[in-house]
């Protein structure tokens, strides 16, 4: 008794991460069930209705690359439309698992343990979604590897290191790999977890090499450490950087609206918003789709994340304001004119639906009932969504439809294929992501495990 | 699990065991307090346990792998199919593969002519371009002439005869392909028969005038021309006022003061690139730059580029005239007996005429002033009201007694020799049709079906007709009411001739043996003809070039001073060298003024509260003969950029107050007539007068033309032999239907934003800089050097009047695209120079400028740093390259782009161009191919071609040696182009000139086209530009019947 209450001082700002009184082994049990039983009828009705969103892409996109760009609504003056704006909304989507994996582990940010696994492969599929639109954006997608600085038989031809759409090459494939690999370093423990416990030698095959041949030595778990160490501290700067390179497509044009150089932080911020108002709404799926995972993602994990999300609308909210002063300040009149047009022009709507889902709605989470509640956040986060491709949409259209001569002002002519590129690619995402919730273990048990103790007493009774 | 690695997670945890001392310990080392361990517990990250020696994983090595895999590049290569290409067993001599060989022609669609050279590659007609020795255009062509090259190659043109089987109401219309053998055995019977009567079009061709002679005299044909654009009245205005029926030649160039009622002499009259010529030519700013005031109906291209416009219903046309010659009356001149008593009824009635009294005092005191070097006309369908003739008698009273007679109305020395037609000739005709006097009617090329009236009474009478024969190019509405369709073939496919102004000969060369089973109609009537009771001339000739040349031997040569003392065969090869044969200094004669005999009775109108419709031709379309060529349908209107359709016009008041929408489509109804169209909204327009273009919506001529437009010839009348195009009392009513009217500019104002600079005279004598406001701009980068060439453009907004014959013209050059009217609005036109067009001040009576807008080189150009790819780049000349073959088409250049030049092939357009149109691509210039960028390229293949001319002759390229396509046929001489490092080059001078700017100077882009600012006569071009109805809205508040203008004092 003595010593509990000795625990209870020591302790007694922490609340636990982990409820449920969980041992180690229903760790194992929890996290491996979704993975080992057999696939529900509500998994299986998911997965099929994403596929079918993701034939009916893929179908799209045939059509588009085998018929032309025109098919979208793109013209002149708007010649980036749809997919550039689904692009960076997907990119931006990447952010939140990054920042949850890499720059909250270097912070010992021990809440991320649940929510860092799932958030990861987000990035990991938002980047791969996010990554098929450069490449079929462009008029002749069958050369799109000219984009590459490779050793050709061209001559002197090479890439144009001044274009900032070379410099997203890079740091996007980066951003790829170094994810990729980060969240499969993560995966390998719980690889090993999976094929030691499987009961079929197809599974044990499979997941055996997929885990590489982890034996949960010190030596394997001694460079574990240290790569996903190491790992943690490359992928910190990428979150930052990618984001800021996607933003340099805009910022280094002279168009009037993209021509800032506020648009890196406020990208970042927005990427930052838009990834954490995703892992919400997959991770309300998630506790209702596996309950068991409730006490995993607690209503802890997913307030911590709602404040993040309210921080950064106030960042987002803040570079709006800020745009329409440096607008002003400037005396610039291609510019003033550019940000009237956006609040007040033919493309309003789309502005002050952004400012709304972005800016207003948010502030919801300033009172603590709706921060922990899931049906408000819920919605809170699909608003997000909703708002952040709306900011992309803000930014590209209008400022391409009203530029420096008013003679060449247009629209752009949404027509069906953008409605379909962009449903579409939420079919890939879902897909990728449905499948990912059958063969992977959606919590990191490796993680999960050393957190268990805090804040609840040890085992044993002491 | 591994106790080190427990430790290593939970650090935060761990207490030190310095401090404290270890309640739990998890090794001896900590135990005792080991010195190593405090240190270990201050690092943040624990060192791997494992020593670096003992790591078996070779770190290098891996690398090399990894870079050893990276370095493995296959590539699969797909070789194109074999194909079989054909050379010239027989080369023929004048024929270089590669090498364009140009032949003089000359080119007329029963309006406006010009002479031509035609540059054909291995044997085919590719391009048009003005002949620069001939008088008329001295090198520019219209936006039309353009597009003959494409005619010739429409695919929906008959390509033989055709029999119709018609029955006796001619409404069946099954149709049978013959041989012209076979039509002729079958016509001559019916020549034979009597009772033969020709319908064409004005003829100024001495050939066919010829035959036309012959073969009438030899069947006893009786010959009538018509016009569907009518200029009948000022022929017989002139008749009525000096006794002679003559079209004359308006002289520009000898004009300081133009005053224009109705007349667009800039865009349609008569012949519109000539006067553009001399028009430009007089606009110089300086001491003495013309002057241009327009009172107007319609708005025009003419009166977008008067210093002053005023709007006005047609029916005030002649109160206009009557004002300005009272006026003149009071200030001394003598009022011509015949007008004096209507004089003084118009004098009486002139305030219900909502004129302005002191505009037009000072536009009579300057008339006054400028006495014989002042102008003063009337012409065109819009000045086709019911007092048609007594406004060209007005008209004539008023340059008669500005002495202008004989000075600027060239009545004598070289008058037109088109628009001979007449419409009262046609009358009778019809009347005797209708009696059943006339058994065959032969009608040429004239789609009458739908170019007359309803109330001309044709369609009826045709039927009691035993034959129709149709000498058209398509079976179109009156095609199919003939037995016979015979098909003309194209200009360029026959010989022929013109004498466009008396004494001014021109020849037209065929450039490509016909394509197809096509005769002309001179080959036709000549091969007739012999059948009949032939002259000399007829039997002599065995093709039609003997016909033509027997016609300038006998006619021409012998009974004019052309050619003589040379023989006929070297007279012919000079002509066929220069294209033209004329006296010189003809046409820059004066002569001396005519007695002024004209009688006019007439009544002011009264002030009727209804809309007036007024039908006028605009320049792409005129008469719709070359409605289905895709290059003059995409060409936006000059006007409003509508593209693809023609539409009511109505103003902006007007619609405000009825609560009618750009395409809102309107009911006009007049009596128990009625029609349909859509509505547009434009600027400058009176609020009682509602404007249509005729040449639209006509059937039968192809694809492109089927679904283009509405016909607005229904709405003329054809009045017994004088047609009413103009002033017909109408009523409007909006109808729930909308219809979608596309315009490639969907904004019309400058949002003050200086983009097409203007100033006004007075300034500009002041300070030549005047109206531009100069951006301080700097650059910490070295300039570029170019030490071979520097090509630049400047473009003289002064000069340009946006006639947009360069669009036209950079398509053929450059083998630009057509995309349609559905992707035209989506903003997929592929035009590489357009030709911007912004109204200023009030929107019932806007200021108008325009502003061609091509790819200006920029030398800083924002599109090459951001292509990733490098497909857009600098040359060594300071032009901006497009390499199409390594665009990937990521567009990013056209977003960067502040002037949107950049053009992008959504789809495969190629493909998509029916054939045989294909055979008019220039094989100088790449075919686009989908998915890549494309832009004006300052016709570099014009470049390269005359810098290695000049490289192989070893000499320096000249300045003018190169011209770009626009700049070659643009009439107002606006463009040039040339080679900055040549000091003395034209571009050289220009370019340094006060009067030029660049477009978007504060973003140092430094273009390379600079354009140099308009002068405008009015005081009141402001400083700042207005927006919309921004500034100036207030004053305009729909006045009906009142125009609002403003002149040298500023706004009245």
């Amino acid at each position: 008794m003595s010593e509990a209450s000795m625990n209870m001082a020591s302790e007694v700002a922490r609340k636990p991460l982990i409820l449920g009184n969980k041992t180690y082994k229903d760790i194992s049990d929890d996290i491996c069930e979704p993975v080992e039983a057999a696939p529900g009828k509500r998994w299986l009705a998911l997965l099929l209705s994403a596929k079918g969103l993701f034939l009916f892409y893929l179908i799209h996109i045939a059509i588009v690359v085998s018929t032309g760009m025109g098919l979208l609504g793109v013209n002149s003056p708007i010649a980036w439309g749809t997919m550039i704006i689904t692009f960076v909304f997907w990119i931006g989507i990447g952010h939140a698992g990054t920042l949850i994996s890499a720059i909250l582990f270097l912070f010992r940010q021990k809440w991320r343990t649940s929510v860092a696994r799932s958030a990861e492969a987000m990035t990991v599929f938002a980047v791969m979604t996010a990554g098929i639109f450069p490449l079929i954006h462009t008029g002749r997608p069958w050369l799109d590897f000219w984009l590459l600085p490779y050793p050709n038989q061209r001559g002197p031809l090479w890439v144009n290191f001044r274009s900032p759409l070379l410099w997203d090459v890079f740091a996007v494939s980066t951003y790829a790999t170094v994810s990729s690999v980060f969240w499969y370093v993560g995966l390998v423990p719980d690889f090993a977890t999976l094929r030691d416990r499987a009961k079929t030698k197809i599974r044990r095959l499979i997941y055996g090499a997929l885990s590489m041949g982890w034996r949960g030595s010190a030596r394997d778990w001694a460079h574990y450490e240290m790569v996903y160490l190491i790992l943690a501290g490359l992928s910190t700067p990428l979150v930052l950087s990618v984001h800021t390179i996607v933003s340099f497509d805009f910022a280094v044009s002279q168009l009037p609206g993209w021509h800032t150089t506020i648009f890196p932080p406020y990208f970042v911020a927005g990427a930052i918003f838009s990834g954490f108002g995703m892992v919400v709404t997959l991770l309300t799926l998630v506790r209702i789709g596996f309950p068991k995972f409730k006490d995993y993602i607690t209503i802890d994990h997913m307030e911590v994340m709602n404040k993040i999300i309210m921080a950064t609308g106030l960042m987002v909210g803040y570079a709006y304001g800020s745009e329409f002063f440096i607008a002003w300040y400037s005396g610039n009149p291609y510019e003033q004119y550019a940000f009237i047009n956006r609040a007040f022009g033919p493309y309003a709507w789309s502005y002050w639906i952004m400012v709304t889902c972005n800016v207003i709605i948010p502030q919801l989470f300033w009172v603590k009932k709706f921060r922990r509640s899931i049906p408000v956040m819920f919605v809170v986060s699909i608003f997000v969504n909703i708002g952040m491709w709306f900011e992309r949409f803000v930014i590209t259209v209008t400022s391409l439809h009203r530029d420096f001569l008013p003679s060449s002002w247009g629209m752009y002519e949404w027509s069906w294929f953008d409605t379909a590129i962009l449903s579409g690619s939420f079919g890939m995402f879902l897909t990728i992501f449905m499948l990912y919730l059958k063969f992977v273990p959606a919590i990191s048990i490796a993680e999960v495990k050393p957190v268990l103790y805090v804040g609840r007493q040890r085992p044993g009774g002491h | 699990m591994d106790s080190k690695l427990q430790a290593g997670h939970q650090d935060s945890q761990s207490k030190s065991p310095a401090e404290s001392g270890p309640a739990y310990w998890l090794s001896l080392e900590e135990l005792e307090a080991h010195p190593g361990m405090a240190e270990r517990y201050e690092n943040e990250f624990m060192a791997s346990p494992l020593s670096a020696d003992d790591n078996g994983f070779a770190r290098r090595d891996f690398l090399k792998v990894m870079g050893a895999s990276l370095a493995l590049a296959t590539s699969a290569c797909v070789r194109r199919p074999a194909a079989t290409i054909i050379p010239y067993a027989k080369a023929p001599k004048e024929i270089t593969p590669g090498e364009a060989n140009f032949y003089t022609s000359s080119w007329f669609d029963g309006y406006e002519g010009a002479g031509l050279l035609v540059k054909t590659l291995e044997g085919r007609p590719i391009k048009l371009e003005g002949n620069p020795q001939h008088p008329i255009n001295l090198g520019a062509l219209s936006a039309r002439a353009h597009a003959e090259v494409l005619s010739l190659y429409d695919p929906d043109r008959l390509r033989g005869p055709r029999r119709n089987l018609v029955n006796k109401d001619r409404s069946n219309s099954e149709s049978v392909s013959t041989k012209f053998e076979e039509a002729d055995a079958a016509i001559l019977e019916v020549l034979k028969k009597g009772g033969v009567a020709l319908v064409t079009g004005s003829k100024p061709s001495p050939s066919v005038r010829a035959i036309i002679g012959d073969f009438s005299r030899a069947f006893g044909v009786r010959w009538v021309e018509y016009d569907a654009l009518s200029l009948e009245s000022v022929r017989e205005g002139q008749r009525l006022s000096y006794g002679r029926a003559v079209l004359p030649r308006y002289r520009f160039d000898l004009a300081q003061f133009v005053v224009s009622i109705d007349a667009d002499f800039l865009g349609t009259l008569i012949s519109p690139v000539e006067f553009t010529k001399q028009w430009s030519k007089r606009r110089t700013p300086g001491a003495d730059m013309s002057r241009l005031v327009c009172f107007e109906s319609t708005m025009s291209l003419t009166g977008m580029n008067a210093d002053d416009r005023v709007r006005i219903r047609p029916s005030r046309q002649l109160d206009v005239a009557f004002a300005l010659l009272n006026r003149l009356a009071r200030k001394g001149a003598t009022m011509p007996a015949g007008l004096a008593e209507s004089a003084k009824a118009f004098s009486a009635a002139e305030g219900e005429a909502g004129l302005d009294p002191m505009f037009l005092d000072r536009v009579a005191d300057e008339l006054w002033k400028k006495r014989g070097t002042s102008l003063v006309l009337a012409g065109g369908l819009a000045t086709a009201t019911a007092q048609q003739l007594e406004l060209q008698v007005v008209v004539n009273a008023l340059n008669s007694v500005l002495g202008n007679d004989g000075k600027t109305v060239d009545h004598d020395s070289a008058v037109f020799q088109t628009y001979s037609g007449s419409a009262k000739s046609l009358a009778t005709l019809i009347q005797d049709v209708a009696a059943g006097k006339v058994k065959t009617l032969i009608i040429d090329d004239l789609d009458l079906m739908t170019l007359l009236p309803k109330d001309s009474g044709f369609a009826e009478a045709i039927k009691k007709l035993e034959n129709l024969i149709y000498t058209g190019n398509r079976n179109d509405a009156t095609g199919r009411l003939s037995n016979w369709v015979l098909p003309v073939g194209s200009s360029l496919e026959t010989w022929g001739d013109l004498e466009l102004q008396s004494g001014i000969y021109s020849i037209q060369q065929p450039t490509i043996m016909p394509m197809y089973d096509t005769r002309s109609l001179g080959e036709l009537l000549l091969a007739w003809t012999k059948a009949g009771s032939a002259s000399a001339r007829v039997k002599a000739s065995e093709t039609w070039l003997d016909y033509v040349k027997a016609t300038w031997s006998q006619e021409i040569q012998s009974k004019t001073d052309l050619g003589r003392g040379k023989a006929f065969n070297d007279f012919w090869i000079e002509l066929l060298q220069t294209g033209v044969a004329m006296s010189g200094g003809r046409r820059e004669r004066t002569s001396s003024a005519r007695a002024f005999v004209g009688r006019v009775s007439v009544k002011p109108a009264p002030n009727r509260a209804v809309m007036e419709l007024v039908l006028h031709a605009n320049s792409q379309m005129m008469d719709g003969r070359y409605a289905n060529v895709p290059w003059l349908q995409e060409l936006p209107d000059p006007v409003s950029k509508v593209v693809w359709d023609n539409y009511l016009a109505v103003s902006p008041a007007w619609a405000r107050e009825q609560g009618v929408k750009q395409g809102d489509v309107i009911e006009i109804t007049s009596g128990d007539f009625k029609m349909r169209a859509p509505a547009w909204i434009q600027p400058g327009l009176h609020d009682a007068v509602c404007t249509m273009a005729v040449g639209y919506g006509r059937k039968g001529l192809g694809k492109v033309a089927e679904d283009s437009g509405f016909d607005a010839y229904q709405a003329a009348m054809f009045n017994a032999g004088q047609p009413i195009f103009s002033g017909r009392l109408v009523e409007l009513k909006k109808t729930k239907e909308r219809y979608e009217l596309v315009s490639t500019q969907i904004h019309h104002v400058m949002e003050n934003r200086p983009l097409s600079l203007e100033t006004t005279k007075a300034a500009f004598e002041k300070d030549q800089g005047s109206g531009i406001h100069r951006h301080h701009v700097f650059t910490i980068w070295p300039e570029h050097q170019y030490t071979k060439h520097k090509w630049a453009m400047t473009v003289d907004l002064n000069s340009c009047t946006g006639c947009s014959a360069c669009v036209v013209a950079c398509s053929s050059e450059n083998n630009v695209q057509v995309v349609g009217k559905r992707y035209v609005m989506e903003g997929r036109e592929m035009h590489w120079i357009r030709i911007d067009r912004y109204y200023k001040g009030d929107m019932a009576s806007p200021d108008t400028v325009f502003q061609p807008v091509m790819c200006q080189h920029c030398e800083n150009a924002p599109c090459e740093t951001v292509c990733p790819v490098l497909a857009t780049v600098h040359n060594d000349e300071g032009l901006n390259d497009m390499a199409y073959n390594r665009c990937v088409g990521t567009r990013y250049c056209a977003n960067n782009c502040p002037y949107k030049v950049r053009r992008f092939n959504w789809f495969n357009y190629v493909k998509k161009r029916a054939e045989p149109l294909h055979m008019a691509y220039n094989p100088d210039v790449t075919v686009r191919t989908r998915g890549v960028m494309e832009k004006c390229t300052f016709c570099v293949q014009r470049i390269r071609r005359a810098t290695n001319v000049a490289k192989d002759e070893k000499r320096p390229l000249r300045d003018g040696e190169i011209k770009t396509a626009c700049q070659e046929t643009c009439p107002a001489d606006a463009i040039v182009f040339g080679d900055l490092n040549n000091k003395e080059s034209r571009v050289a001078k220009l370019f340094a000139e006060k009067r030029a700017y660049t477009l978007l100077e504060e973003l140092n882009n430094q273009p390379r086209v600079r354009y140099l600012t308009r002068v405008r006569h009015a005081e009141r071009v402001d400083e700042k530009h207005g927006h919309g109805g921004g500034h100036a809205a207030g004053r305009a508040e729909d006045r009906q019947d009142q125009t609002t203008c403003a002149f040298e004092g500023g706004l009245v």
